[in-house]
This record gives structure tokens, sequence and C-alpha cells, in this order.
């Protein structure tokens, strides 16, 4: 907090002459692009095109283009898209600061979407904060014709940031399909890597590396480091992180769709066979068992493995085909962690369907032992208990 | 009908923004949740009707500059959405409620002043509990006859409401007046405490029993002065003073019904100020409530609102806030790169979320969790049941190592304190069964750190600058529950609670002081009496409440790191032991960092130190009552003389 002082000092300095604001260079030509008439006057545009089938990194495009609406249903809970794959905007926005609010505006939005036989990465800049009335006039009709949006980490950000100044703006939010990648990359690859952010995808999925890239945390500096003296130097580089986040959205899609289309025929990682699981597992469980089953056949291991052996476990379960089921809670058994849900499966299986009181008895007792000391144990002693109470009554009146 | 606050759960709140016809909310949320995301609210504030502000008089001083400056962002963002609600507000007995409602709203009001209240016949009675010692001038402990009366009352089952000063005498109370009504089997259930830092399910268990009947009488600290509904009673015991004349109506106001008759007794404690009420009931009667003032266009307090109402809208040329022209204060702000001018217009232009940097309550909100682990179970997982919560600025007071820690009178030792930056903020208890309470004893002192300006008078030295106030618990005391007598006592080790503020001071040549009185301790008690009086008078020129200063009568003595603090008999003490004599009344901003206030003091002290000999020459009281050098228990028989010297001889 600046004090009463610190104010005095500064309006005295204000109230001496003003220096005039050098005049800005044209931003347009410094990052390629030209100036778009908007009702609302005009704003800088960017347009960049790329052919259909364009790699990028290791991934092609085309995946994205040719993928059955059903496909990318397959990665949202909104289901799939109404419209056509091809009229999808794949959205991503620069913004002054994360802080979210009315107060944080989105400075350059890029769009991709497909033309004819090209992909083109549009994107529009405010040069400055008062041309945000052309920037929200140059998208909304781009909006209004789209039949979804593709965003990483849309949902939490730049959706609800893009609603925001709409609605500042006077102007109707379009209430778009929304696929927001970040949600699926968790199921796919939270276990492989040990973050999610889109670079670390890049990286080790898409096979691609970025030089000279502008660390995200350092846009919204520059962005105001323009404002205030005009210094365009470093803006050209923010552009093309922007157009790099659009494209590597296309190829994630184009990734994500051509494996869930055929998983057989990608060779991948089984963390990612496994995630591939849990995706269609909610869809269509006839997908998906495949895929966990493939999963521990590449050799899954650790807790992801004991977790796709109880789904398939249920499934099997819900089947009746108990012989497969029982082996692999009794794999699930040995994870190193202590998890009571296996040993409470073998013990119901025992108990309810052989009627081997015994057998079901000696479960829980093992379970009881592998237990004790854990945090889990603690909580799962009671039903332990119970269960074990009641047994001993049953093999009691047995005899 | 919805409430949104800080307890409302996340994924509830997209469905109160949604559909809430009537939404209530507190100050802070509006500040920092719902203004700097009003496009979430675009439902609401384009159909706002009624903006309904209650207990109006508890938005004075800082806190009422920051919620008038809340309502000028309010009223932007209605504007822009196009509704012009109405405001109405409620207020308890101020001396000024039209004045404090237009200030904070910005416009005119209508004043309805009809009470509404029970107009049953009401006996107010003030009770000096009666001397023991002759000698020594001793009377009864005050909680024990507070207690006393209040027992009698449950007993005929007649609903008893007792207040007391403090959470710690809330709980001492309440013991003793549940051993005195206990049934046969020990059960005192049909009497509860209520305090902050209870749970909320504690409190609303509290509230529903007394509205029910089931519980006929409570014990409180001011939280149930306004606001809950806890329904009328017949009788409220007032447990010492409780500092203005309004809380004292206020608690006074709990027992009434619509017809019938009700009694409000007042129990003086020893303490000067509540002495001198009893000795002068008219003094009660006579003197009308305190006034609630506010300061919106305070600078820093303005400035801070600017950057968030910047935040949520930008600000168009010519645009006022309020009825501040604020065109330097943008342009302040656009040279320190928070606001940038495109247009006609200034927006927000920095990463940051502004109403996060901006506290309206002085408080932090960086409270420690009262765990008991008198029921850790055998297998050691840790079982943390959270008993209560205690606010940061008085948790080494109540919950330091060995304090006995009282809920609803049930006692709990304090095993640990965790306090560290580091850590978790929360102190273990266990379940004990003791006789004792026990009662801290802080240290203080106040340091200058920086001197940033003077002002050299004929007789003295003005100076403006900051500060360090510290203060420290240094040890216990342990006081037997039934008898109050003090048992024993211990000691512990606490870091020093350290604020930086700014403040104003005034040292006095001491020849000049030389001519008033040769007696150094004639001398320390005029001075003292004069910290009061300008302590009381300033917030008149400033603007703010009596809370938002604080004072202290110490000497010029620069800050040293690890300078120990002091008791308060202790700093008397070393004045009067000094070699050179240069006693120095402090003035300080009692928010941490300053918000102008002691500036404004170190303005306007001529003009203060000739008010207080006004005060003094008109006052009607022989030597000293609270309305100027303080009572006279506190402050010596020669004090209001001296004071006047004093204050003649600075040539005020």
């Amino acid at each position: 907090m600046h004090t009463l002082d610190d104010l005095r000092r500064i309006v005295r300095r204000i109230d001496q002459s003003r220096p005039a604001r050098p005049a800005a260079e044209p931003i347009e030509t410094l990052v390629g692009g030209a100036l778009e008439d908007t009702e609302h006057g005009p704003i800088v545009s960017v347009r960049r095109e790329y052919a259909l089938d364009h790699r990028h990194g290791a991934t092609a495009f085309d995946s994205a283009f040719s993928a059955a609406p059903s496909l990318l249903g397959v990665l949202t809970r909104q289901g799939a898209p109404a419209g056509s794959v091809r009229r999808l905007l794949f959205l991503d926005t620069e913004t002054t600061g994360l802080a979210g609010g009315t107060g944080t505006y989105a400075f350059l939005v890029g769009i991709g979407f497909a033309e004819g036989d090209r992909f083109v990465v549009q994107q529009f800049f405010m040069r400055d904060l008062d041309e945000e009335p052309a920037l929200l006039a140059a998208l909304a009709p781009r909006f209004a014709h789209a039949d979804g949006l593709v965003t990483y980490n849309g949902s939490g950000f730049d959706v609800p940031l893009l609603e925001t100044r709409f609605i500042l703006a006077r102007r109707r939010w379009p209430d778009l399909w929304h696929l927001d990648l970040l949600a699926p990359a968790r199921r796919v690859w939270g276990v492989r890597f040990t973050d999610c952010r889109l670079t670390t995808l890049e990286h080790g999925v898409l096979g691609l590396s970025r030089d000279d890239d502008v660390p995200g945390a350092m846009i919204p500096a520059l962005y105001f480091d323009y404002l205030r003296r005009r210094h365009a130097g470093a803006l050209p580089r923010v552009f093309s992180h922007n157009r790099l986040d659009v494209l590597s959205l296309v190829a994630l899609t184009s990734w994500l769709a051509r494996a869930l289309g055929s998983p057989e025929e990608c060779a991948l990682a089984p963390e990612e066979y496994a995630g591939l699981g849990r995706l269609w597992e909610r869809v269509d469980p006839e997908r998906g068992l495949p895929c966990y089953r493939r999963a521990l056949a590449c050799g899954l291991s650790g807790a992801e493995a004991d977790r796709v052996r109880l789904r398939l476990a249920w499934w099997e379960k819900r089947r009746a085909r108990w012989d497969a089921a029982r082996q692999l809670w009794e794999v699930a058994t040995g994870a190193e962690t202590f998890d009571p849900r296996p040993w409470e499966e073998l013990a119901k299986f025992y108990e309810h369907k052989r009627r081997d009181f015994a057998a079901a008895r000696r479960v829980v007792l093992r379970a009881v032992e592998r237990a004790r000391h854990t945090v889990a144990g603690a909580r799962a002693r009671q039903d332990l208990d119970r269960r074990l109470a009641r047994l001993e009554r049953r093999l009691a009146a047995s005899r | 009908m919805f409430t949104y606050d800080a307890d409302t759960p996340q994924d509830a709140r997209r469905a109160v923004r949604a559909r809430a016809n009537l939404v209530l909310t507190n100050p802070d949320m509006l500040h920092s949740g719902i203004l700097p995301h009003h496009t979430k609210w675009l439902n609401l504030f384009q159909n706002l009707r009624y903006v309904i502000i209650d207990e109006l008089h508890a938005y004075r001083g800082v806190f009422g500059s920051h919620l008038a400056n809340v309502m000028r962002r309010l009223k932007r963002i209605c504007a822009h959405y196009g509704s012009s609600p109405q405001f109405i507000m409620a207020s308890a007995t101020i001396a000024n409620p039209r004045e404090l409602a237009e200030r904070l709203i910005g416009e005119g009001v209508e004043e309805v002043a009809e009470s509404g209240a029970p107009a049953g016949e009401k006996v107010f009675l003030c009770y000096n509990p009666p001397v023991v010692n002759p000698e020594l001038g001793i009377r009864a402990p005050y909680l024990g006859e507070a207690a006393r009366l209040a027992a009698r009352f449950l007993k005929q089952k007649i609903a008893t409401i007792a207040f007391a000063q403090s959470r710690l005498a809330t709980e001492v109370l309440l013991s003793t007046i549940k051993a005195a009504v206990a049934d046969r089997t020990g059960d005192a259930g049909i009497v509860r405490g209520y305090r902050g830092g209870y749970l909320p399910t504690r409190r609303r268990a509290v509230e529903h029993g007394l509205r029910s009947g089931e519980v006929l009488g409570v014990v409180s600290t001011s939280a149930l002065e306004l606001g809950v509904d806890i329904g009328h009673l017949d009788v409220a015991v007032l447990a010492g003073y409780p500092g203005t004349i309004a809380s004292l109506w206020q608690q006074a106001g709990r027992a009434g019904r619509r017809s019938g008759r009700s009694a409000a007794i007042f129990v003086a404690t020893s303490a000067p100020l509540d002495q001198f009420m009893a000795s002068h009931p008219d003094y009660l009667f006579g003197t009308p409530p305190e006034h609630a003032r506010v300061n919106p266009d305070n600078p820093f307090i303005l400035v801070n609102h600017l950057k968030c109402g910047a935040f949520e809208l930008p600000f168009a040329e010519g645009e006022t806030f309020g009825d501040a022209d604020v065109r330097l204060h943008l342009a302040a702000l656009e040279d320190e790169g928070l606001l940038h001018r495109a247009g006609d217009r200034w927006h927000w232009a920095s990463e940051t979320y502004p109403a996060d940097h901006v506290s309206l309550r002085t408080v932090t909100t960086d409270n420690f969790l009262v765990i008991d682990t008198t029921a850790r179970d055998e297998t050691q997982v840790v079982r943390r049941q959270i008993i209560a919560e205690v606010d940061w600025s008085s948790a080494f007071a109540t919950i330091h190592p060995k304090a006995i820690y009282l809920i609803e009178s049930e006692p709990y030792e304090v095993q640990e304190l965790h306090f560290r930056e580091v850590e978790e903020k929360v102190a273990y208890v266990k379940r004990v069964s003791v006789d004792y309470f026990t009662d801290a004893i802080s240290a203080k002192g106040i340091w200058i750190l920086r001197r940033l300006a003077d002002r050299a008078g004929r007789a003295y030295q003005a100076s403006q600058g900051e500060v360090l106030v510290a203060e420290k618990v240094v040890g216990f005391k342990k006081i037997k529950l039934a008898t109050l007598e003090n048992v024993g006592s211990g000691e512990v080790e606490l870091p020093q609670q350290e604020m930086q503020t700014t403040s104003a001071w005034l040292t006095i040549d001491p020849a000049v002081l030389e001519r008033v009185s040769p007696s150094r301790e004639e001398l320390v008690d005029g001075l003292r009496a004069v910290t009061y009086l300008l302590h009381h008078l300033a917030p008149m020129f400033l603007l703010c409440d009596v809370r938002d200063l604080g004072s202290w009568l110490g000497d010029s003595t620069r800050a040293t790191p690890g300078a120990a603090v002091d008791t308060v008999q202790s700093t008397r003490r070393r004045l009067l032991e000094a070699d050179r004599f240069n006693p120095t009344i402090y003035l300080y901003d009692s928010h941490a960092g300053g918000i102008g206030l002691a500036e404004r003091v170190f303005e306007v002290l001529p003009d203060l130190l000739a008010r207080g000999l006004d005060v003094l020459s008109s006052c009607r009281c022989r030597s000293g009552c609270p309305s100027c050098v303080g009572p006279v228990n506190e402050v010596g028989r020669r004090a209001k003389p001296i004071a006047t010297a004093i204050l003649e001889s600075l040539g005020a």
C-alpha cells in the first residue's frame, strides 16, 4: 500500500506537465497482419493458413477433422457436438492476468478453424484497452457461426473470461458446445506425467519442442509494457506463442481422435491405454474393457494397474464371470498400499457365492492383518470386524 | 432467498447467482466476491430493487468509511446495468443516524425515528457491589455479584440475559451462574453461553433454545447485543459498563416485552470508569449516545476502493466516485502503473485482484483452531475435534500454553500452541477438571522507527512518523472460579506481537513541566489525563472511531532491536525514575501500516490542544470524568487541574 505522502508526491508530479506518449509503431506490420474493420472500429488481425494434413510435431491434423462427432463426444460430458467437426473453433486467449473477474482482459484471441482444404489460425489483438469493443465485434459473428469450441483449460479460464467480456460489453454470450481438452488429458496422461500442462504434452506426446517461446507467466507484463511504453519488440513472440497453442489444440484433438477410434493400431504406453479405457468406459464399456486389458498386457504396474483390475473385475462381476473377477481381485489384494475393496469383494464372493464361510473368514483375517497400522485400514476396520463376527456366527451355526 | 458468504459451498454458488430473488450477504463478500464478478450476477444487478443494511450503527469509523466506498462501487455497477435500488437502513440508537446513513450511501434519506421497541414498564438499576474491606475500599467482585443477581432471577423462572465485557469474563460468569442454578442432578442446561469463537452449530443451538424457551438464560459478550433474533427476555444483567452509552442501551434493550415489567441492572466493576458511572447515574441517563463518524474520502481508503472500482468497470473521464472528485487520484494510480488510460477511460491494468489486498476490517482472518485431543483413540489415528476458534489478536492472551480455556464454562488446558508462520495455527487442548481459570498478564511498548515530520512549538515538539507498537503476553494469573481469589501464577515464553504503524507524538519541554508542578508524580497523572483527553477528542477531527486510534504515554525512545515491553505500572515507574524526564504522548493509528489518521492528528494538533482546554474549562465535573480527562480514580484527584495547567502552558 502506498502512503499518503506517496500519493501527494505522485499527484504533484502529475500536476506538472504530462509528457506526450510516443506514437505507436504500426504493430500490424510487425506481426504480419492487417487491420480489419468492425462496427466498432479497426482491429489488428493476423491470419495464417496451413494444409489440412499439416504435421505439428509428430502428429498430423487430419484425424481431428475426419473424426466422427460421436468420437469427440467421448471426451466431454456434453456428448457429441450438434454440428460438423469442421465447424469447431479451436480457441486460446492471452490475457492481462490470471486473477479472473471483471478486471482481466483478453488482449489477444486466437481461433483456428477449417476453411475449404485449409486450416486457418486467425488472431485478433487490441492495440489498447479501448479496442475491446472492436475485438468482440470481430469475434461475435465467428462464434455465432461455429458449432462449438475446443480449448485447453477453457472451462476454468478462457470461456468464463470471454463470457465476462461479452456481458460487460452488453453482448449476448453464445452458449456453444465446448470441449475442454484438459479433462480428458488428465485421464490419459495424469499418471504418466508429473503435470498436464500443454507444453508438457507437446514435449511428451506430440514430439514438439518450442524454441524461443515466451513463458506464459511473462505475457501480461509484456503487454502492459507495450501499453505504457509502446515497446512492441516482444509482441511477435507472444503472437507465435498463442498460435502454437492453437495448433497444439488441433494436434491433441487429432491424437485423441485417432487413439480412441483405433487404439489397437497405435503403439501406446500402458498408462495411455488405461486412460483411453477410462474415457471409453463411461460411454461404451465394450470399447473400454479391451483398452484396460491391453494396458495390463503391456505391463501396466503399480497403483494404476490395481485400479484398472478393480474396474475390470467390477464389469466381470456384473456379467457373473466370477472366476475372472476372483483372479483380478486376488492380484489386487497384493497391492503395496492397503485398499479394502478387493478384500471386501473376495470375502463377499466366498460368503455369498461359494457359501464357503471358512474361506471367507480366512480372507477377512488376512485383510485385518494387512489393515493394521494403515490409515485406510483404521477406517475399514469396523466393517471388517462386523463381517468377521457375522462369519464366526455362520460358521458356528453350520457346525 | 439465499445466503451468499464465505461459508457458501462453491458448487452452490452458481445456483444462488442464477436463482436468488433475495441475497443475504455481508460487506466483505460484496467487496471481494460479488462486485468484482458482477457479470455473473447480471440477473441480480439488472433487477435490484432494494438494498437493506441492518445494524447501520456498526458501520462507523474506518470500517464505515470502507463500507461507504463499497456502496459507491455497488451504485456504479447498478447504474451500469440500469437499476437504481432504494436503500433501507436500520440503526440502533446513535446521536446521528440520518447523517451516518447519508454519508454511507451518498444520498439523502428519510428518517423514521419512532421507536418500535416494546413499551412495557422498565426498571433500570445501577448496582455497585458492597464494600467488603472498608480500610482498603475493596468491593465484592462484580462477576460474583452479577452471577448472584442473574441466578436469583433464573431460579424464579424469569428469562435473563447477562452481558460480560470479555470472552473470559463471559465464561467465568457462566460458570458461576451454572453452579448456582444447577438442579439436584447437577444439570444447568437452562443457562447457556454465547460468544465469538464458538462454532456456528453451537451458536445456532443456543439461539434456537432461547427462542423456543428451552433455554431460560444466556451469558454473552456483546455478540448478542445486535442482530441475532433471540426473542425478548425479562431481565438484562450488565456485568460492567460496555464502553459506550449506545452499547449500554442496546444491551439493556434486550430485556423488555410488549406488556408487563422488565428490568436492566448495571453491575459496576471496580474500574474507575464503572465506579464513576455507578456514582453518577445522572451521567448515564443524561449523556446522549455517541456519534457515529465516517470519512469516505480518507485518501488511503478512497484510493484502495478506486482500484477495486476500476477493476469492476473502467472510469470515464469526469466520472465522480460518489460525490468525490477523483481525477487526481486516478491520475496518481495511472502513474503508479495500476491504471491505464485509453481513449477517455481509465482501465485496470495490472495482473492483481485488488479486492484481495484491501481488507474492510482490521482483524486478520488468520484464526487459530482449538482442537480437543482428549479423545484421541488408541490406534493413534489423530482425531481432530475442533471445538472453537480464536482470532489472531487475542490468541496469545487466551490460548497460551498452560492456559485454561473455557467453553461454556467447561475447562480445557492448552497443551501446545502452534503459531509459527509455517505452521497451521492450532492449539491442542485437553479436557481437565480444575477449579480455576487463567488471566493473561501482558506488557506493551511503543518505539519510534522513523521521524517523518517535526514541528517545534514554543513549549513542545510535535512529530509524526512510523512507530513500532509491541504487545507481549508475559505470564498469567490463576484465579479460583468460586471466589475469584488469585491462587497462583505462571510465566510463558511467547514472541511479542508487533505492529508497525504511523503515529503522531508530542514531547513537552521539561522546563515547562517543571513550572506546572515540581512533583513528577502529579505530572505523570496530569499527562495521562491529557493523553486520555486527546485520544477521545481526536475522532471528532478525524471522523473516525475511538477504537481506530491508540494512545500511550511513554518517552521518546528510538527502537532498538529486542527492546523490552513494559506493563503499565513499570512504564510509570520508568518515567518517574528516569534521569531525563521527557514524557511523550503518542496517538497512533490502530490499523497496521496506518491509514492517514496519525498525519491528520499531527496537522490538527494545535486545534486539538485548544479544544482540549475548552472541554476542561467547560466540563462541570469537579475532578475528572469520562467526558474529559477520564474517571477520577484512574487519573487521580489532581489530574484535572494539572492537565489544565499543562495545556495552558502549551499555549493551547
